[in-house]
């Protein structure tokens, strides 16, 4: 089904009646699984993840001599997209690269947000279960694992927030008149051009950003700026998350 | 990095000291890329093989083709594939056989600027369509490393694929009559636009941006940002996996900075692809035939 590009002039509303700047409905959930050491349920629209960390732990093979000698944590990803997870039953194989990259992708972007110097020798490994995806997958796979991480109790120096942007349809108007459309779904990612970016700190530093798609380089900021205006909602609202499960916890506590 | 020798913290501590100071070990300025050393055979009948040296980093390329049956999905377009391989010659530490991270990136990294960006038209690879279709496909064999090798990679892959010619065919209804290149002279491939990889290294939480960096520079980096774009101004792609946090404005200099080098890099492609035409111009396939000279054989003569 091919994007109805044509009628987003006219009221510029999307296919499922955003403005160009409005987030998905967000919702999640801290300490879904007993079992772990920390999980979280995450969705971003129609895009449902669930995370598990386990860690900061023993490297599973027994550090022979040949490892190297580094005096911080390690940081491992898997992923696991089901197979149900998609319009149609894909089973991804085990060496897929698009999912290898989006392993490292998360890893590499934890690696340098936990406080790694305080667990030398060790590993924490972060478990995605992808349940359905509807876009912006990375994206939101990071903020998934930011809640998970929390409450997993690792200690991070902020927040890791995620969001898709992509470059306005194209039509008659002129460049400046076009507004990149922030939080993508499956359709729409198909269809544009876009960026994902990942921003840790208030002050919306770029931790992540991944582009696949050819855009021309006078977009680039308009999207980048939006994308990162994106990220600090989503900020505001992990937040939230965090502290109205704090409170619960306390609450339960108490009583 | 698969190398298994990390540099000391003494060495890591003079690079970045230096890198305060504007300086770098090889005396470069800091936006300056290593001398650039394209090379494509000598033999006439050989067609889409470069050889690409950045500074020691040396990356070989080969483009080769055949005819295969399409993907039943895909009717009407060819096939194209890279295959990457790291192989022990480039460093210590790389094993032949296992698939290494850095060798799955490096392929990710370049199947998204040119497959992904379409830099190949594989339509016009199409020869019957649901039958018979051109299977193009590129082999990158990385034999030195000295830092900057996706860079090397994406410039070799470019440059191997405008040199390369693939055979003529000619269709009469169903029937398919792929010539030999001794038979007609082999057509060039149809490129949309040549995308070129450029990584920058950053140090001291983003404030200090090197491009072309060293190995030595590349194992003291706090992270990197790989900039694909063509030399229109379309950025191909863009990927920032992790490393420390920056600040927007820097990655968007980055990227205009990364422009000026990839006409840079366009234009030694260019230059050195007219070069070689011109070379093999030289009469062509009758050279032989042409030059009144004889062969000259070189033995050593006896007694």
């Amino acid at each position: 089904m091919p994007l109805d590009t044509s009628t987003y002039g006219l009221a510029h509303l999307r296919l499922d009646g955003r403005r160009w700047n409005e987030l998905r409905r967000i919702h999640g959930q801290i300490s879904t699984q007993a079992a772990a050491d920390g999980s979280a349920y995450f969705e971003q629209g129609n895009t449902k993840l669930l995370c598990t960390v386990t860690g900061p732990q023993e490297p599973k093979r027994g550090g022979g001599s040949s490892r190297d000698q580094s005096n911080e944590a390690k940081v491992e990803v898997e992923i696991n997209v089901a197979a149900f997870s998609g319009m149609d039953r894909k089973k991804r194989t085990r060496g897929d690269k698009r999912v290898q990259e989006m392993q490292y992708t998360i890893a590499s972007a934890f690696q340098s947000t936990i406080f790694t110097h305080l667990y030398p020798h060790s590993t924490i490994t972060l478990n995605l279960h992808v349940l359905s995806q509807d876009g912006s997958l990375l994206a939101c796979a990071l903020n998934a694992a930011t809640l998970a991480l929390i409450d997993a109790g690792v200690p991070m120096s902020d927040y890791v927030s995620a969001c898709t942007v992509a470059s306005a349809p194209s039509s008659d108007q002129s460049l400046d008149e076009q507004d990149p459309l922030l939080d993508l779904n499956g359709l729409e990612e198909q269809e544009l051009p876009f960026l994902t970016v990942g921003t840790s700190g208030e002050e919306g530093k770029v931790l992540v950003l991944i582009m696949e798609t050819r855009v021309q380089v006078g977009r680039l900021e308009a999207m980048v700026s939006v994308g990162l205006d994106g990220c600090r909602q989503i900020r505001g609202i992990l937040d939230g998350m965090v502290r109205e499960h704090g409170k619960q916890v306390l609450e339960s506590r108490m009583s | 990095m698969p190398h298994a020798t990390r540099p000391s913290t003494n060495e890591s501590n003079f690079v970045l000291s230096a890198l305060r100071e504007n300086l770098r070990l090889d005396s470069r300025a800091l936006d300056q890329y290593r001398p650039i050393s394209l090379q494509f055979p000598s033999d006439p009948d050989v067609y889409g093989q470069t050889d690409v040296r950045i500074g020691k980093t040396r990356v070989i390329c080969n483009v080769s083709c055949e005819v295969i049956t399409p993907y039943p999905d895909r009717k009407f377009d060819g096939v194209f594939t890279i295959s990457c391989e790291l192989s022990p010659l480039m460093g210590a530490g790389v094993e032949v056989g296992r698939p290494d991270q850095t060798e799955a990136l490096l392929s990710r990294i370049l199947d998204k600027s040119i497959r992904r960006s379409n830099a190949l038209d594989t339509e016009s690879l199409c020869i019957i369509a649901g039958q018979k279709c051109f299977h193009v496909r590129a082999d990158l064999h990385v034999l030195d490393d000295d830092g900057g090798i996706l860079d090397a990679c994406c410039l070799a892959l470019v440059a191997a694929l405008q040199h390369f010619r693939r055979p003529d065919y000619e269709v009469h209804g169903e029937q398919v009559t792929v010539f030999d290149p001794m038979e007609r002279e082999p057509v060039k491939l149809t490129l949309q636009h040549q995308p070129f990889c450029v990584t920058t290294s950053y140090y001291d939480g983003g404030t200090i941006m090197v491009l072309d960096a060293t190995i030595l520079e590349e194992q003291c980096r706090e992270g990197e940002i790989v900039v694909s774009m063509n030399r229109h101004g379309e950025v191909c792609q863009i990927a920032k996996y992790g490393g420390v946090p920056v600040d927007a404005l820097s990655i968007l200099s980055v990227v205009k900075q990364s422009w000026e080098k990839v006409k840079m890099m366009d234009a030694v492609v260019r230059e050195a692809l007219s070069k070689d035409e011109r070379e093999r111009d030289k009469g062509g396939r009758m050279k032989a035939e042409l030059s009144a000279e004889n062969e000259r054989v070189m033995e050593r003569p006896v007694g």
